[in-house]
């Protein structure tokens, strides 16, 4: 039997999962929408990640969480691993990539950017209370002009005078949005617009203040995006790769640092089958009135968290 | 008995209360009210009154000052101090009189103006006529000493407490705050002190060779009060981090070297001056980096404008000394979970790092 790592990378629009080998070979992944329900698409991914696995040849002997959901599929799965999605993202980068330099990334909500020296990470930086020029922002554009989210790269591509589009703020960039359409410019100038509004966006938020140095690599959800490919090449005027997989590199860092960290502990596919809930409580022990999550397998309290103090701690038995 | 009726309200800011208490108790004779602990609740209140754009120190600010009025408190003496502290006084004022709270409002800001340091101490003792000017002054040096008691044993705290895996460091903690608090004497205070300063010097650490050291800079309030930066200083200890924070009431207000002996070591990367805490946060941070720590994280509230200033200057810096830098804004909604990716991504960064140097 050889040995296979499992990493799951849960976010906002998107979970993500692999299955790699010794030598970071892929041997099975899939990319499912979350809809609001981490522990569904959890098991469903579980699912789809089963069926193209080699049951016979490999055994997984650990497991590695990412992304915002990271904590609650940890618990879950039975990770050995539960990391932050920035460390996943600069370790699943450099491991295929080990002479990038900066490392682009814009998922659902969040974007990042993470610079590499020597192939360790030394900066990075993570959009923080405003979700402007995100994944989130394209699809619900591409929807008020009708056409698909997967299809804004062909309109943009197309285009040979993108419309201006305020981009400081999505709700501004919106309205500007609209104005310009009730102007008349075409959908293919608007479409492409808009990428290159994603773009300024982001150097002027995340990327504010960090030097971009080529190589740079591009991935996340948008990076699937072509026309915001190629707004990115035209403003920082050198190549942004695009791997095949970017939309997988959190999941493969994950399942990375998992191998790395000697923690062994057999995964079974029947966690898809297991019945798994959460539960609200809310402490009332102070005015923080903290939320805490409680999390059942079946009617078993196999974990909680929420709680600023140790007033709210709820002690879990038999805690595997 | 004290020798007034009246019932002493301050702001709340870490755990300077004590010293607060200690000043108005001994001084001034008087009764002082403690509002309870920040909670989200504070933050609530506070910015339910509070204009939207201010700082976020503001809000809370206001939100402890109604805590205390609903504590009991009937006379509030309001501080002065750096910053806008001086303005916040008399906007404070109005906002409590416009929404009914009904109090004695003594703004020290008033017997500032002069700056002579009689005017402020009179109009301190106008709280409380019949205290005697002698206990006030000796209270006041008193006052002092504990204010830099609760720095030192602050900064000795989370310097160790990473490395600590019994907890006898956070019980010496917690009892040399509480005994602070109740404080009523001289003699309490540096028995207290002593103490605290004996368990930190006889319980061991389990410290590698080289651990890794974050300095903290940042804005007077937001970085110093714990409540307010959600406990940045206790999680980036918990992950096993040597943390440093120069900043605090000791070294920016009773030992302040001066803007122009800070501004003289920082002069490649600044000229003028910034803000109140702007030249100190750069003096510090080069401080740390040319002291070979690993990480910067600079703490501000949001609409903190000249902490937004200083951040291409520290962007520079660490460029130059190759150290990553953690800017974290803090807002009333600023969530843990946030904060707790951001930090961990930070101790990831600076562990690979070190791992690589080795």
């Amino acid at each position: 039997m050889r040995q296979a790592y499992m990493g799951i990378d849960v976010g906002s629009i998107s979970t993500k999962g692999v299955i790699i080998d010794d030598d970071n070979q892929i041997l099975s992944s899939a990319y499912i929408w979350t809809e609001g329900d981490p522990i569904g698409a959890v098991k469903k991914l579980l699912h789809l990640l089963e069926a193209d696995f080699p049951k016979e040849a490999y055994e997984i002997v650990a497991t590695g969480t990412t992304g915002s959901a990271r904590q609650l599929t940890g618990v879950v799965v039975g990770a050995t691993t539960v990391k932050n999605e920035i460390t996943a993202h600069a370790v699943g980068t450099t491991t295929f990539y080990p002479d990038v330099r900066t490392i682009l990334e814009i998922g659902g909500q969040d974007s990042k950017i993470i610079l590499v020296e020597n192939g360790v990470a030394v900066d990075y930086a993570m959009n923080t209370l405003c979700a402007a020029g995100t994944g989130a922002f394209l699809s619900s554009q591409a929807k008020r002009l009708g056409i698909e989210a997967e299809d804004i790269a062909s309109y943009a591509l197309r285009s040979k005078h993108p419309t201006p589009i305020a981009a400081r703020c999505t709700v501004f960039a919106e309205s500007d949005l609209v104005h310009k359409i009730q102007m008349g410019h075409s959908k293919e100038d608007i479409l492409a617009g808009i990428c290159d509004a994603v773009v300024a966006n982001y150097l002027n938020n995340v990327g504010k203040g960090k030097k971009i140095v080529s190589p740079v690599v591009f991935q996340g959800g948008v990076s699937k995006n072509q026309g915001v490919v190629a707004a990115f090449e035209k403003a920082l005027g050198c190549k942004v790769t695009v791997d095949e997989n970017g939309h997988l590199m959190g999941a493969l860092g994950v399942a990375i640092i998992a191998k790395r960290s000697g923690v062994r502990k057999t995964f079974d596919f029947s966690v898809e089958d297991m019945e798994f809930r959460t539960r609200d409580a809310s402490c009332g022990r102070c005015p923080n009135n903290c939320e805490i999550v409680c999390v059942y397998r079946g009617d078993e309290l196999i974990d909680a968290w929420g709680n600023r103090c140790e007033r709210g701690a709820i002690a879990v038995k038999n805690q595997a | 008995m004290p020798s007034s009726e009246k019932k002493i309200a301050t702001i709340r800011y870490a755990e300077y209360s004590a010293a607060f208490k200690y000043l108005v108790e001994q001084g001034l004779d008087c009764q002082f009210i403690v509002q309870p602990r920040m909670t989200q609740r504070t933050e609530k209140i506070g910015e339910k009154y509070s204009p939207d754009m201010v700082c976020t120190p503001f809000k809370t600010l206001l939100g402890t000052l109604i805590e205390a009025l609903e504590a009991g408190a009937d006379t509030i003496i309001m501080p002065n101090g750096i910053c806008r502290l001086s303005y916040y006084g008399e906007l404070l004022r109005k906002i409590l009189m416009d929404e009914g709270y009904e109090c004695t409002f003594i703004n020290l800001n008033a017997y500032a103006m002069s700056g002579k340091p009689k005017d402020w101490l009179n109009g301190l003792k106008s709280v409380n006529p019949k205290a005697k000017m002698s206990h006030l002054l000796s209270a006041g040096v008193e006052t002092i000493k504990m204010v830099e008691y609760l720095d030192e044993i602050t900064f000795e705290y989370y310097k160790g407490c990473g490395f600590e895996p019994t907890g006898a460091w956070q019980k010496a903690y917690k009892h040399f705050i509480a005994a602070m608090y109740r404080a009523d004497s001289k003699a309490a205070i540096e028995k207290a002190y002593n103490e605290a300063k004996q368990t930190f010097d006889s319980v061991p650490l389990i410290k590698p060779p080289h651990p890794l050291k974050v300095g903290i800079i940042g804005e007077f309030y937001t970085a110093v009060d714990p409540f307010s930066n959600r406990e940045v200083e206790e999680k980036l200890a918990n992950m096993g981090v040597e943390v440093h924070r120069w900043m605090n009431m000791t070294h920016r207000l009773i030992h302040y070297p001066g803007e122009k002996n800070l501004n003289v070591e920082i002069k490649e990367y600044c000229t003028y001056e910034m803000g109140p805490t702007s030249t100190a946060n750069i003096w510090a941070a080069k401080h740390y980096a040319e002291q070979g720590f690993h990480g910067l994280v600079h703490i501000k509230s949001a609409n903190c404008t000249p902490e937004i200033d200083i951040v291409p200057i520290l962007q520079q810096l660490s460029a130059h000394y190759k150290i990553p830098l953690l800017v974290l804004t803090c807002d009333t909604q600023t969530s843990d979970v946030g904060l707790m990716t951001r930090l961990e991504a930070f101790y990831d960064m600076m562990e690979a790092k070190g791992r690589q140097l080795k």
